[in-house]
Formats: structure tokens, sequence, C-alpha cells
């Protein structure tokens, strides 16, 4: 199915100023500087999808119920600042975020800090030159904050996710202005992290709905287990939604040389997530303590005060890849809670 | 300059409220509690003063997920079971 082209607006003298003036009085934008999004532009980005429907709907994106079409996502894409190259991972991620699991419109509406992460793999993260190096997180690469902040726009103005309307986070993020990175995978010894969900393409994207990263330092381990004891010590925190909401997944972003620590001593994916989940436990009287409204498994109701637990019902909630650079930084990005991850192949 | 607009189209009519009831009194009145911190205080008590003042009959509390939409079989049970549904969050 697709849809007629979107309305167009004249700029009577086309100056920055005046640009940035309508948006302003529209409500659009994140409040940074945006680049016009003129009828050239939009079609120079939309050439990567040459032969496609532009009209095509990718995804309808609660509250608003937007439609998301490949052309308003590429207008979207030229207001951000990517280059064509990006729009095919800008529109796979909106498939992904079109996932029911995803539970998009409690992810835009709440007033949890929550914000999409989007992880970038394989070749298209190489092709977009997306930085998976030191300072994948940002600031600095044009693929990353471009693709990160594209998602943002159309959050807010397809999804209707806009501050005091369709987002009603309480503090808001810095998160909530680009959050995108890519996976390290010529450091990963573990094969990607696609892959490892059973997605058997070269290129592929996923999104996870949580906080901003949280620190990991370690700066002297050689033994696995002290590092990821640090590991589990960010993930128990009693302020994240994990705390209360067992299926929330943790997504841990180790850095190269702590996963070549752990796999040089014989440490699999698997191993990490099953030694943190035994780990990152707290006490359930404390737990009953902190939190009157619990969304538990049922098993956890049974337990007895004296019970420790972990932070997450199962160790398959524990989602390891590798990003950044040179040093001895890791983090952990918890969850919103009432959201499960989505990986889905990159296709324009 | 020309510039497209960045909104795109909506898929869905927008919703819109359900017409006022004209007499509120007789009618049966269902909670739908999100339990979120003091929603169920909230309408209990919003509840017991309207049961007082104008003669409405409280009848059954269904609850839900604050992040989740209501389940269907919620929905379908109170439009079934009552006429006035009062819900709403608080924190």
């Amino acid at each position: 199915m697709s849809l007629d082209t979107p309305e167009m607006l004249e700029i009577p003298d086309g100056t920055e100023n005046e640009l940035h003036e309508l948006f302003h009085q529209r409500g659009w934008g994140d409040g940074l500087p945006i680049i016009a999004p003129t009828r050239n532009r939009v079609e120079e980005m939309l050439s990567i999808s040459e032969g496609l429907d532009p009209d095509e709907i990718i995804a309808t994106l609660p509250p608003r119920s937007g439609i998301a079409t490949r052309r308003i996502i590429a207008i979207n894409a030229v207001m951000a600042g990517c280059k064509p190259e990006h729009l095919p991972v800008l529109v796979s991620a909106l498939r992904a975020l079109n996932s029911p699991e995803v539970n998009l419109r409690g992810v835009n509406a709440t007033t949890h800090c929550v914000a999409p992460l989007l992880i970038v793999h394989g070749k298209a993260a190489k092709d977009g030159d997306y930085n998976s190096g030191l300072g994948a997180f940002g600031p600095g690469n044009v693929a990353n904050a471009a693709t990160g902040r594209a998602v943002r726009l159309i959050l807010h103005h397809v999804a209707g996710a806009s501050p005091g309307i369709g987002d009603a986070s309480t503090q808001g993020s810095p998160a909530k202005y680009s959050y995108c990175v890519a996976e390290n995978l010529d450091f990963s010894p573990w094969g990607g992290y696609a892959r490892s969900e059973g997605i058997d393409a070269e290129s592929a994207v996923t999104i996870h709905c949580g906080e901003a990263p949280h620190n990991v330092h370690d700066m002297e381990s050689s033994e696995p287990s002290r590092i990821l004891d640090k590991v589990a010590s960010a993930m128990t925190s009693w302020g994240q939604n994990n705390a209360p909401i067992s299926q929330g997944e943790y997504f841990i972003a180790l850095c190269p040389e702590h996963a070549a620590t752990c796999a040089s001593n014989g440490w699999s994916r698997s191993d990490i997530a099953s030694y943190v989940f035994n780990k990152a436990t707290v006490n359930v009287g404390e737990a009953r303590k902190a939190f009157e409204l619990r969304a538990w498994a049922p098993w956890q109701h049974a337990l007895k005060d004296s019970d420790t637990m972990p932070m997450t019902e199962k160790p398959e909630n524990i989602k390891i890849f590798v990003t950044g650079g040179a040093g001895k930084h890791s983090c952990v990005i918890p969850s919103w809670g009432m959201t499960k991850s989505v990986t889905v192949p990159v296709a324009p | 300059m020309e510039i497209y607009t960045p909104n795109g189209n909506t898929g869905e009519p927008e919703r819109s409220l359900s017409p006022p009831l004209p007499l509120l009194t007789g009618l049966s009145l269902g909670i739908l509690d999100n339990t979120k911190p003091n929603a169920g205080v909230l309408l209990d008590r919003l509840a017991d003063r309207l049961s007082d003042r104008v003669g409405l009959k409280i009848g059954l509390t269904e609850t839900k997920n604050a992040a989740l939409a209501a389940p269907t079989e919620v929905l379908n049970t109170l439009s079934k079971e009552v006429q006035v549904v009062l819900t709403g969050s608080a924190d």
C-alpha cells in the first residue's frame, strides 16, 4: 500500500532564519538547526532505493498513528543530516520499531527516560561509515549522529512523540536527541550479534528501548569475573525499571579489551550472560520494600523475603555486543521494561 | 524555497470522546485502574463521591498495566457490565 506525496510549504525568502522560525512555530525539529528538506535533497536521499515505491508504507507509529512511508523517512533523514547510504538502515530501524513486541506506544508515551537505541551490524555499518570504534556512542561521526537523530525526528514528527503531547518523559534524556552505535564486528570474539539472535544477513539493525548507558570501568583485571562483577553491579541499582519489571532486558556493550579478556579465558556470550544473571541479584525482601508495584514473573512472587533473585527473569534477557575502541570502559543499557528488543535484516 | 512537511498522514481517524451522558442517576459505574500508585485511591474516592451525589451504582473494578493497552477481554467485560467507566492515571 502507498500514500500520496506529502504536502509542500513555500518559504518566500528561503533564508535559514525563516526556515527555523517556521519549524519552531510548527513544533518541528529537535531544537537544533536542521537541513531544509527540499524536493531535490529528498529525491537524492531516495536515489539509494531506486525502483522501490517511495510512498510505500514502512511503519504506522503510535501514539499519533503516523504513517512512515519511505519518502517521509527520507524527508526526516535529510533534516537530520543523513546521507543516502544511511536510508536503508533508517528504513530498517523503522520496521523494527513497528514490531508489536517493542510496544512503541508505551515507549513513546511513558514518563520514563527511555529512548530507542539503534545498533547497526555488519556490512551496512561499513558501507555507511558508522563508528564502531573509539567514541562509538558519540560525538563526532555523521552516520551515528544523523541516523540516531533521524529516528528521533521521525518519532517526534510522525509518531507524535513530542514532549508534553505524546511523550510524557519526566526529565527527558540526552539519548532522545540521537542514540545510534555500530557493533565492532572486527573485535567481537564471538561473531556478530545479529547472527547470535538468529538473523542470517550480511547487515542488520537492532532496536533496544532503554536508558542512556551506565558506565562500567575496569582498568586492571585479567579475569573475566572481576570485570563482570562490575557489570553486575551496574545492573543492580534500584532506580532502573528492570528492578520492578522482571521481563526487562539488559544490553551489555563490551569494549574490545573487556571482550578479549573474556574470550581469551574461554568465555562465550552465553557464559557471560549466565554469569551476570547469577551475579546481578538482589534480596527479595529489600525488593518488596522498595517497590509496591512489581511486574514479576509468577515464580518470583513465590520467593521468600530472605531469598535472593536475579534482576531479570532469565539469562536470555541479557544481550551482549562489542563496541568501542582502545581503553577499558564498557557499559550497561537497562531496559524501559515493558518492551523487547528486535533485530531485523537491513533492507531498503 | 519549497520544502516538504515532515509529519505525513495518520493511519486511523482521530478518536473522539463519547458524548456526555445526560443523566448519571441509576447507571452502573466501573473502574479501570491502571495500577499506578494512588490511581486506585483516587478512582475509588471519585466513585464514592459520584455514588453519593448522583446515585451511580458502583459495579466492578478491573485493572491493567499502565504501560500496556487494556486487554480486549477487560474492555469487553466493562462494556458488558457497566455504563460508565472511570479511568486515568495518578502518581
